[in-house]
């Protein structure tokens, strides 16, 4: 008798090929996916407690549910079996954005009590910006679990989905757990970060006026403090703004009057309390019992 | 805080297998006491019958990166310590680290400059003056 006949050489070349030019897929449509668990599993990595009801509503998105019915619609279905019986996240979205804007508005005045309205305005907008959100929910997973109808999900969908999220876990376990989630997630995204970059300023010499009329300091004098090249093609000028013959900041720049707007900046920095070399955030327990004690100390 | 980059396990074995007897014994002993102590992880077991591809410990991270560890003739234990080991993993490829120290803060009074320690041009250089 012949021996068995062996699969073909090719075919292997053949599985491998196909698997790499499959399209991509969403996880929950590969084996291995348990919904349920999944969210359980996603709870305890935050270490937070949820309610799941409200945690499995902020994973719903309106496009999924418009998709759900199309498809649904077409199918054939009554109208009573079209209709899903599942909720948005939209309301959770709107009340996590609201909580989370205002308690880091909050946290920047406490920590930077000199900073102007527009500068917390400006880190707050980045903060809550689509791409800051949605890399912080990427990296958590929420991309997995978020009900949407494209695939891979667009930045808008998994900032909605995130900061329902956060809306979900206001309503389950009050303010202040809430507030200690959004300090260890979204302030650690400004390590490294400079004040101007994020806030965009025209005129920052004008800036520096307001503030030292506000101060009662007379203007800054801008004087040379060195100076290196200047015939050449990259010469560096260091421009030194006096006020009262006191010095108050010291910038560098290629020509005379780039160095004074960064001297311009160097001491908005200064005055506004956001060098490089400031206290670093601090991210200890907030002591409990403080509503307690106020009440006390004001009977 | 600390999040756990491992987001599910996934143990692949066949149930009659010879060199699957260490998934089965895992399965039936120490699984359970492993997804009780680490709950923030997802473990999926899926036995496939007849023969099929050797055992596998299939790891998903958080950053998408996914490794497959091969379990086969490993006892129990082993599999257990390889789970820790993979439960205590960040994501990131595994590959030489070409220096051991980083710093974020590498100058802390100012990275130096050709102009730092050189007097300014301001500064006025001249005669002592007497002291009236």
């Amino acid at each position: 008798t012949a021996p068995p006949p062996e699969k073909k050489r090719w075919l292997r070349a053949y599985l491998e090929l196909q698997r790499l030019q499959a399209p991509p897929q969403r996880r929950s449509e590969k084996p291995n996916w348990d919904y349920h668990a999944e969210i359980q599993a996603f709870s305890h990595r935050l270490q937070e407690h949820f309610a799941l009801d409200l945690l499995k509503t902020a994973f719903v998105n309106p496009c999924y549910i418009e998709s759900e019915e199309a498809r649904r619609r077409q199918l054939g279905l009554d109208k009573d079996a079209v209709a899903l019986q599942l909720q948005d996240n939209t309301g959770l979205a709107e009340r996590g954005l609201r909580f989370a804007r205002a308690y880091l508005a909050q946290c920047f005045e406490g920590a930077y009590p000199e900073l102007p309205a527009k500068g917390v305005e400006a880190l707050v907008n980045f903060l809550t910006s689509q791409e800051l959100v949605s890399y912080v929910a990427q990296n958590l997973s929420v991309q997995d679990l978020a009900l949407c109808r494209d695939f891979p999900a667009p930045p808008d969908v998994l900032q909605r989905t995130f900061l329902a999220v956060i809306g979900a876990l206001l309503e389950s376990s009050g303010p202040e757990r809430t507030g200690i989630f959004v300090r260890d997630f979204f302030i650690p995204q400004l390590i490294g970060k400079d004040l101007f970059e994020i806030w965009e300023v025209v005129n920052p010499m004008g800036l520096l006026l307001e503030e030292l009329t506000k101060r009662n300091i007379s203007a800054p004098e801008p004087r040379i403090t060195r100076q290196l090249g200047v015939s050449t093609v990259l010469p560096v000028y260091f421009v030194g703004l006096y006020c009262d013959k006191k010095i108050l900041a010291e910038g560098p720049g290629e020509t005379l009057l780039a160095a004074e707007e960064e001297a311009a900046r160097v001491a908005l920095r200064k005055l506004y309390g956001y060098t490089e070399n400031r206290r670093p955030w601090d991210y200890s327990k907030p002591k409990q019992g403080l509503a307690a004690e106020k009440a006390i100390s004001s009977n | 805080r600390y999040v756990r980059q491992l987001q599910r396990l996934q143990l692949l074995f066949s149930p009659t297998a010879a060199d699957a007897r260490g998934a089965r014994e895992f399965v039936e002993e120490a699984a359970q006491d492993f997804a009780r102590q680490h709950p923030d992880v997802v473990l999926y077991v899926s036995p496939h019958s007849g023969p099929g591809p050797a055992p596998m410990l299939r790891a998903e991270y958080l950053n998408g990166t996914v490794r497959d560890e091969l379990i086969a003739s490993k006892t129990s234990e082993e599999i257990l310590q390889l789970a820790t080991k993979l439960a205590n993993q960040s994501g990131l490829d595994i590959i030489r680290i070409r220096k051991p120290f980083h710093t974020d803060n590498p100058s802390v009074q100012g990275q130096w400059h050709p102009l730092t320690n050189k007097p300014s041009i301001l500064t006025v250089q001249g005669p002592r003056l007497q002291p009236q």
